[in-house]
């Protein structure tokens, strides 16, 4: 089991470390709820996925840590990527990683997600999964035993008690450097339907290495995503007369 | 009534409700994990996954109605519970009744039918039409038994219903007055919670937990929410009709407790029905109790 | 001497020209609407608590004839007039001109709606059986000219109507022979008087066939085929008009025949095999599955005019079986929902041909997603769908509230079962309706439209107003109600402001609303102050376990929306369905073996005429034997 060092700017630094008691007594608990209470969505993709069922069920138990298997991605805070990512597989993968809501960590279980295991010579996996999203924790292990996967999962709960667990936060500060990395294995015209220039925007999370050079290739062919807004348009009046 | 009296029984009821039913779904869950030979969560789970849900940093909306049914779904169901009188308070149950609590009810479900709609995911409109085919299938055998509870109590007004059980003692209960209806009403009970063998909408595998498909951050915490103030609902409406109520607080939350025991334990030993056969289910065996009981009521 | 309701006539009849003359322009539209004002304003001004008499009366055959206005009428001519009213303002902007530009004869629409209007005053305020029947036929004749207006399918659905209204009318025709018959007077009082002392098989022949006359105009069972198609396809403020109030004149019928003249003492008389069934017992199953089984048909509809229409017919039935039940609490909830069921009927009318106006279809497989486009009309039809569906703070629970209420005193659990069944399919059918207009996802060639204009969302939002309010404050309607009760002979209902005082059981919607609404506020406090700040995504942005949305590719859920349920249900269209119809078409009929086969293969349109023919030339024998 290893930590693999993610690059992360202070993160004091950008923290609603807001001046009164209340707010400071409420970012204690949900910091502290959000180590307690994880919900967790498993992309299983390679073979690591067969050690989820003892790690939830009677052996091991991962309720009684608080951590839940969920569905869709929007209800998820955890993203196990399970083995192997080909390259068609991490398309779904880094869609559903921005599907989620952050504060959002991503573990990659298997040495495959680490540097490809077993299939380093593939010309379809991607080698290391933390050239397209953060990842906050590796289990490496081919495959890793339940045990340590719940000694991951409690290191991960230690480091979101901590404040420490704040991958999620440098996907949307560096994202032209995980986008480099996408546009290189995926094509040019890449997009997903998500946009995360305009969520970095809204939750003041645009850093000075959120736009370059890949952004700039992406936002020439991107669609517009904007939300479509409820419009009342009575004073519109070009329907008249049609 | 005393006005200060008034507002602090509609306050305190929808809050008593709420924090009775966070222990239900730790109850619930405890349950499950038991009977699957496991610990399960701990003793303030249901509170760490609400307050982290309203806590989450991204809160990802559809649109205005996506966010106004989720305050409907809550907003309804905290009106709903101060018409379901609890020891010592009776907030507005009398000017409601049984069949108004019933409709009202209906308001949270709609408003997550709304909100769900304008996620545009059709996951979330299967599990809607699945969720409103199973409200088809449970609550025909549950009118039966409000019909045949109305009329051996000569009232729809749940205070007369509650006082009229207590007065009498053990022996003038819904229970042991109207055994079939209350065996109806159980299944119905089963059917209403929406678990397992019914839980026909959520079905995770399936449609990916159909209604609460693009629900994430504080929708998911406020669903969290009406779930407790579900699980409540349903089974203090049983005790209320079948159980004589609540003397004391104590009698009355361990019959509200007790009666959920059964149907969850079910919930976690049974698989899922086929949407068919719930209709089958529910249309069969408590509507015959039902409609048999109904003879008893009437003779 | 001209009395205040000759003025209302008059003014009534003076409009009809007018009609004709000023529909073409926007501004005439408008004074059109200021015609219905007038006519509204003189309506209110007649007193309803005694009956006003009209000075124009005539000699037929010994008998006087004159026209009066008691409470009942009176009730249902605030109906009438208000919905033309409103339907009147809706077409009178821009849907007049679009459609003018499209063909439709804008003089025909508005005089059509002028004379609709004044038939329906003559049949409510006939002074006796000659009146009663001028009255009843102009009102079917009338309907005919909104309904023919559409073209296309309207035609077809317009003669199918008018063999079933002909068929009517000589039922009624055939009542009002006998009336004269057994009585010898066509007054309203001399048929009164003498109810009691007449012999139960002309009470029967009188009852059967003034009661199955006046069913034809409601639709109820088994006569319900007709009506959906005839009121959908009307242009409109023809559609939201018929829909809203024109089948009520069944029940004005019904209630002042049956209720009234007959009394309830003397129905109860008729009864069939050793008292087993009596003709109100038969009547209340009639108006439950006149609940039911249009609901769930309603609910596979996929064009949203249809499904309205079939669901008129179904609320019909409520109507029908609170007013039979006729005690005190049953009566008003029956009187009641005609009123309800008016507002919400036409404001959900008019929201499906707001719809219809921008995308050009009403068809549910087609929409979707509408509500960030026309948001007003969103509100509006949530409103109506919560008023259709009978929920919660809306007025349509009310009415039902009190129905459901008098069923279980009464002690008819199963009718209330009945009952909440019907209403349990109407909230599935009516989500769907929601749903697949305005819900999901919205389609490409959608994505540039409007909200409809103001002079169509405006009178639909007041309409939503007074849903809104008389839900909350019911008794603003109940005070009418209970004087229509006395004037038909029943017991008033006792009201308060906020709805029922009764000691088993009340109800106080300003108490349930404010709870509502206090809930509400609760939720909003707790949704948007604690928790973070949301973002709005696109509709695209969603999930599709890990799939690429793009705009080209529908991801929505429409068609067979409810496809488990007709799964299971779909083969009792087929079986117990038609076979519950064809049974009442035997009961009701005459030949009960035939009819079966007569049903399936014949024209059920055919086969009414058929059987009202059977039905004259027996009351001829019997006239005149
Ligand atoms: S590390 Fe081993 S077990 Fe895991 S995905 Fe790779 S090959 Fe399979």
């Amino acid at each position: 089991m290893q930590q693999f060092p993610v690059k992360v700017e202070q993160p004091s630094a950008n923290k609603p470390t807001g001046g009164n008691i209340f707010s400071r007594v409420f970012d204690e608990l949900t910091t502290f709820c959000r180590s307690r209470s994880l919900f967790i969505l498993h992309y299983c993709t390679g073979c690591g996925a067969i050690e989820l069922p003892p790690a939830m069920t009677s052996r091991f138990d991962m309720e009684r840590l608080g951590i839940s298997p969920m569905v869709s991605p929007r209800q998820a805070d955890i993203l196990l990527i399970t083995g192997y990512v080909s390259v068609k597989t991490l398309k779904r993968v880094i869609l559903t990683y921005e599907q989620m809501g952050s504060p959002k960590y991503v573990i990659g279980i298997c040495s495959c997600t680490v540097n490809g295991g077993m299939y380093w010579q593939s010309y379809a996996t991607a080698k290391k999964l933390n050239d397209y999203m953060p990842v906050d924790l590796y289990i490496a292990g081919c495959m890793p035993r339940p045990e340590a996967v719940i000694a991951g999962l409690r290191q991960l709960m230690d480091k979101i008690a901590a404040g420490e667990a704040n991958g999620w936060q440098d996907y949307y500060r560096r994202y032209d450097y995980y986008l480099g990395h996408q546009q290189r294995l995926f094509g040019e015209t890449w997009q997903t339907p998500t946009d995360v220039i305009a969520e970095s925007k809204h939750y003041d999370l645009f850093g000075g290495d959120t736009l370059g050079a890949h952004t700039a290739l992406l936002q020439q062919h991107q669609k517009p995503l904007e939300a479509l807004e409820m419009r009342l348009g009575l004073t519109d009046r070009q329907e008249k007369g049609s | 009534m005393h006005w200060a009296e008034l507002l602090a029984e509609l306050t305190l009821m929808p809050l008593v409700a709420f924090i009775v039913g966070l222990f239900m779904v730790l109850m619930m869950r405890k349950i499950g994990a038991r009977l699957q030979r496991r610990i399960g969560p701990p003793l303030l789970q249901p509170l760490y996954d609400i307050v982290k849900l309203f806590g989450k940093h991204t809160q990802t909306s559809h649109g205005l109605l996506h966010e106004f049914g989720i305050v409907m779904a809550v907003g309804g169901y905290v009106a709903a519970e101060t018409l379901l009188p609890v020891p010592g308070m009776n907030g507005i149950a009398e000017k409601g009744g049984m069949i108004t609590l019933l409709y009202l009810t209906m308001i949270p479900s709609l408003g997550l039918a709304l909100g769900v709609g304008q996620c545009a995911n059709p996951n979330g409109s299967i599990g809607i039409s699945r969720a409103l085919t199973a409200m088809l299938a449970y609550d025909i055998p549950f009118v039966i038994v409000i019909a045949g509870v109305a009329m051996h109590f000569g009232t729809t007004n749940l205070v007369d219903v509650v006082a009229q059980q207590q007065a009498g003692g053990i022996e003038t209960w819904g229970a042991t007055q109207m055994p079939l209806l209350a065996l109806a009403g159980l299944f119905a009970l089963q059917g209403m919670l929406g678990k397992q063998p019914f839980e026909i909408y959520v079905a995770p595998a399936e449609i990916a937990t159909g209604p609460m498909v693009e629900m994430g951050g504080k929708f998911l915490g406020g669903l969290f929410v009406m779930q407790c103030f579900q699980l409540y609902t349903a089974s203090v409406l049983y005790v209320t009709l079948f159980l004589g109520g609540g003397e004391n607080w104590v009698s009355f939350l361990a019959k509200s407790f007790a009666v959920l025991v059964l149907p969850i334990s079910v919930a976690f030993l049974f698989p899922r029905y086929r949407t068919e056969d719930v209709l089958t289910m529910l249309w069969k065996w408590p509507v015959i109790l039902g409609l048999l009981g109904l003879v008893f009521v009437g003779s | 001497m001209i009395g205040a309701l000759d003025m209302l006539l008059l003014a009534a009849l003076a409009a009809i020209p007018l009609s004709a003359l000023f529909a073409t322009t926007r501004s005439g539209r408008w004074l059109l609407v200021a015609a219905y004002a007038v006519q509204f304003g003189l309506l209110i001004m007649l007193q309803p608590a005694t009956a006003a008499h009209s000075a124009l009366s005539f000699q037929l055959l010994g008998n006087a004839v004159g026209w009066q206005m008691d409470a009942l009428g009176w009730y249902f001519a605030v109906i009438t007039i208000g919905s033309a009213g409103f339907a009147a303002a809706y077409a009178a902007g821009e849907w007049s001109e679009v459609n003018g530009r499209l063909g439709l004869s804008l003089r025909w629409l508005y005089a059509g709606l002028q004379i609709n209007v004044l038939a329906m005053l003559l049949l409510l305020a006939s002074g006796d059986f000659v009146s009663l029947f001028i009255g009843w036929e102009l009102t079917s004749w009338a309907g005919l000219i909104l309904m023919l207006l559409a073209g296309g399918d309207a035609i077809r659905a317009s003669l199918r109507y008018i063999v079933y209204a002909i068929a009517g009318g000589m039922t009624v025709f055939a009542g009002l022979v006998i009336t004269q018959a057994a009585v010898g007077s066509l007054q309203f009082d001399a048929l009164h008087a003498a109810a009691p002392s007449l012999g139960t098989g002309r009470l029967w022949a009188i009852a059967l066939l003034f009661i199955l006359g006046f069913s034809v105009k409601m639709a109820s069972m088994p006569f319900h085929l007709w009506q959906a198609p005839a009121y959908a396809y009307s242009p409109a403020p023809g559609s939201s008009f018929l829909g809203s109030i024109s089948a009520r004149m069944g029940l004005f019928g019904i209630a002042l025949v049956a209720i009234k003249l007959i009394g309830l003492a003397q129905l109860d008389r008729l009864s069939l095999v050793t008292d087993l069934v009596d003709l109100r017992g038969l009547l209340t199953w009639v108006a439950v599955f006149t609940a039911i089984l249009p609901t769930f048909v309603a609910m596979r509809q996929n064009d949203a005019r249809l499904l309205l229409g079939w669901h008129g017919v179904g609320q019909g039935g409520y109507m029908l079986l609170g007013v039979i039940i006729a005690d005190r609490l049953g009566s008003a909830g029956g009187l009641l929902h005609v009123f309800n069921h008016a507002t919400y009927q036409a404001i959900l009318l008019m929201a499906v041909f707001a719809v219809i106006h921008r995308t050009g279809t009403a068809d549910l497989n087609r929409l979707g997603g509408l509500v960030t486009r026309m948001p007003l009309t969103f509100l509006a039809m949530l409103i109506g769908i919560i008023g259709l569906a009978g929920l919660p703070p809306m007025n349509g629970f009310v009415s039902k509230w009190m129905i459901y209420r008098a069923l279980i005193v009464d002690g008819h659990p199963l009718l209330f079962v009945a009952t909440v069944i019907s209403t349990l399919g109407t909230v599935l059918s009516v989500y769907k309706l929601l749903h697949n207009t305005f819900l999901g996802q919205l389609r490409l060639e959608h994505e540039q439209i409007h909200e409809a204009p103001w002079s169509m969302t405006v009178p639909m939002l007041l309409l939503c107003v007074v849903v809104f309010v008389t839900g909350a404050a019911p008794g603003l309607v109940l005070q009418y109600v209970a004087a229509a009760q006395q004037a038909i002979g029943l017991e008033p209902v006792r009201y308060i402001l906020g709805g029922i005082e009764s000691p088993t059981g009340s109800l106080d919607m300003l108490w349930i609303t404010a709870i509502l609404f206090a809930g509400f506020g609760i939720g909003a406090v707790l949704f948007y102050l604690i928790g973070g700040r949301s973002r709005r995504v696109h509709q695209l942005d969603n999930y599709a376990g890990g799939h690429f949305l793009t705009a080209d590719v529908r991801y929505q859920y429409s068609d067979n929306f409810y496809a488990g349920l007709m799964h299971r249900i779909r083969p009792w269209y087929r079986g117990s369905f038609e076979w519950t119809e064809s049974a009442l078409v035997s009961a009701l009929g005459a030949a009960s073996t035939l009819a079966r086969g007569f049903f399936e293969q014949a024209n059920p349109a055919q086969w009414v005429l058929v059987g009202t023919t059977v039905i004259m030339t027996w009351v001829m024998w019997y006239a005149l034997g």
